[in-house]
């Protein structure tokens, strides 16, 4: 038995009110590249922090108005220099990386250095 | 079931799983309002020798929206540490615990509290310790005065915070209604039960004997509310780091990135029941502010179209939501559970109240700060709140002992559709509707002050 004349939700959604909300791609964080990316592209990553710094900063983004206050100001937080910083090869492709360091996430386009991650993790 | 293990995703991550929000005027402190959120869902009390303690990774938080653009303007932040004192035992204690700095208590818990507004962060309090779980009379004698009450701290501002466990004091017959929306009290007319040949029967509290690890705050109103705005929104959200990684052997897994929200609640049952399983993880993520997108499923309540065809008409009886059935045909938007649940309910359609923030349409929890407490020894004190005629509970915030989900079964059945429709006539089983459980189905009852929530139940004599 089955719960009487209940058709599929969805489709009888969009009959009536046209196509239902779907979900906003997510960015999906692959966890196999990004430990893989730690674990083996040392050098890379601290290359990347001795001289990106600058930019990283500058990519920081600045708390939009009406955003909530809690997020924004722990995402502003100072990041310690000793804390880790973990690269995520996004698409080797184009050398899109998302960089995170304490509470901060950037993102680079770097084809070079997404070929040299690329290489040293193999 | 108000939000326990609502979605796939976070039902597989119990520390940083919200399970329910209260925002009331305290009944004993009335300057005050108490804000609490309840984390770790179905707690088993005799869940050692590893007890439940709150995610060291995860960031808690209570926000206060004042303006009601659905953003918060106030957030309160919880952040936990755990040490351990002896950490060459096994033990969770290696003798009686009888205080909160006993050594013999091995892992112990502590917080952070800070407050982020406008004008930056302000932390509140540091090192603040959480009370153990209550293991048993041989390990925590004398719980509640030597362990729960002293873990209540005071903070700058005429603030008091309690973070540790607690007696859920929630109540719902979960084996009953996810069980096909069986309602025990009714269930020999549900389509399925009547098939089997079963009586009405009372409702079984599935909540009983658990616990939950509680957030609680108590803050003046003044320091929630903006100048001439009494209704505040509330909601909790719980984040974790967006990249994790597995250290070596023994090390902790290192966090790092922004944090993303995992899981948030304000009203009960709305990601529960309302919202489709294939978007709970995805409304998880979200933020009051953006809850247009989900308002379709308020408007047309997936339930309200199943409680017709589940508890259909039975020869010789006529069908008892039949009213229901042609609202739900009639394809009108429920503008009465949209108020509720989305906007608050604006002013003229219930003497004397309102608690409508504006137009945004975003599920908070909204408190009117204006509207005092309901002493319960009054006759107007009723724990279905407004459908019961009690202005002072829910949805006008929610207080520990109301019965959200008599109160939502019910609303969402028809029982507040004439707040917009005065001509629609409420199917007369709705005032019968209930899984057939009360506060008295609640064995640990609420406590009379701050934090409310009653002495959790002990892991030696639960279960029984």
């Amino acid at each position: 038995m089955t719960i009487p004349g209940h058709q599929d939700r969805a489709a009888a959604a969009e009959l009536e009110t046209g196509p239902q909300p779907q979900p906003q791609p997510q960015p999906r964080m692959s966890r196999r590249a990004a430990l893989r990316t730690a674990a083996t592209t040392g050098v890379a990553v601290t290359a990347l922090a001795a001289t990106a710094g600058p930019a990283l900063a500058a990519a920081r983004p600045a708390r939009a108005e009406g955003e909530d206050h809690g997020h924004n100001v722990a995402e502003r937080a100072g990041t310690d220099p000793g804390e880790p910083i973990i690269a995520h090869l996004r698409d080797a492709r184009t050398g899109e990386i998302d960089v995170f360091r304490g509470t901060s996430r950037v993102r680079l386009r770097d084809p070079a250095l997404a070929a040299l991650l690329v290489r040293k993790s193999r | 079931m108000s939000s326990h293990r609502e979605a796939p995703e976070i039902s597989k991550d119990p520390v940083a799983d919200s399970t329910d929000v209260y925002a009331f005027i305290s009944p004993d402190q009335p300057s005050t309002v108490t804000l609490i959120a309840n984390y770790i869902p179905l707690q088993g009390p005799a869940g050692g020798p590893n007890f439940y303690e709150f995610g060291d990774d995860v960031l808690y938080e209570i926000h206060v929206d004042n303006d009601g653009d659905g953003y918060a303007d106030i957030t309160y932040q919880f952040r936990f540490t755990t040490k351990l004192q002896t950490p060459s035992s096994f033990l969770y204690n290696t003798g009686p615990i009888s205080s909160l700095s006993d050594s013999t208590w091995n892992s112990k818990q502590f917080y952070s509290v800070t407050r982020c507004d406008s004008g930056g962060t302000h932390p509140l309090g540091t090192r603040l310790a959480c009370p153990p779980c209550n293991i048993g009379p041989l390990s925590t004698p004398d719980y509640e005065a030597k362990l729960g009450r002293p873990a209540v701290h005071s903070l700058p501002r005429g603030i008091k915070v309690f973070a540790g466990q607690r007696a859920e004091e929630f109540y719902v017959d979960l084996g009953s209604i996810f069980d096909l929306a069986d309602l025990r009290p009714l269930q020999s007319a549900n389509v399925f039960a009547h098939a089997l040949g079963l009586p009405n029967q009372p409702g079984v509290n599935a909540t009983n004997h658990l616990n939950v690890h509680s957030i609680a705050l108590q803050v003046p109103i003044s320091q929630l509310v903006s100048h001439g705005k009494p209704t505040i929104g509330v909601w909790t959200s719980a984040s974790r780091q967006t990249v994790s990684v597995r250290g070596d052997a023994g090390q902790h897994p290192v966090g790092s990135g922004p944090w993303k929200q995992v899981s948030r609640l304000a009203n009960p049952l709305f990601n529960e029941v309302l919202v489709p399983l294939g978007q709970k993880d995805y409304w998880n993520t979200q933020r009051p502010a953006h809850d247009k997108q989900f308002a379709s499923y308020v408007a047309h309540p997936e339930l309200a179209s199943l409680l017709p065809v589940i508890y259909p008409a039975i020869p010789p009886g006529k069908a008892p939501f039949a009213h229901l059935a042609k609202l739900v045909k009639s394809g009108k938007p429920r503008a009465d559970l949209e108020a509720i649940l989305l906007t608050g309910i604006p002013s003229g359609i219930i003497p004397g109240f309102t608690n409508f923030t504006g137009p945004v349409q975003a599920d908070m929890v909204r408190l009117n700060t204006s509207i005092p407490p309901t002493p319960k020894s009054s006759p107007k004190y009723s724990t279905l709140g407004l459908i019961g005629g009690d202005v002072a509970g829910f949805p006008n915030g929610r207080r520990v002992e109301d019965d959200v989900v008599t109160i939502e079964l019910r609303a969402i059945a028809g029982a507040t559709y004439p707040l917009v429709a005065p001509g629609y006539k409420v199917d007369a089983v709705v005032a019968a509707l209930t899984d057939g459980l009360t506060g008295a189905s609640v064995k640990n009852k609420p406590l009379a002050s701050f934090p409310y929530l009653g002495v959790p139940y002990d892991g030696y004599h639960n279960p029984s």
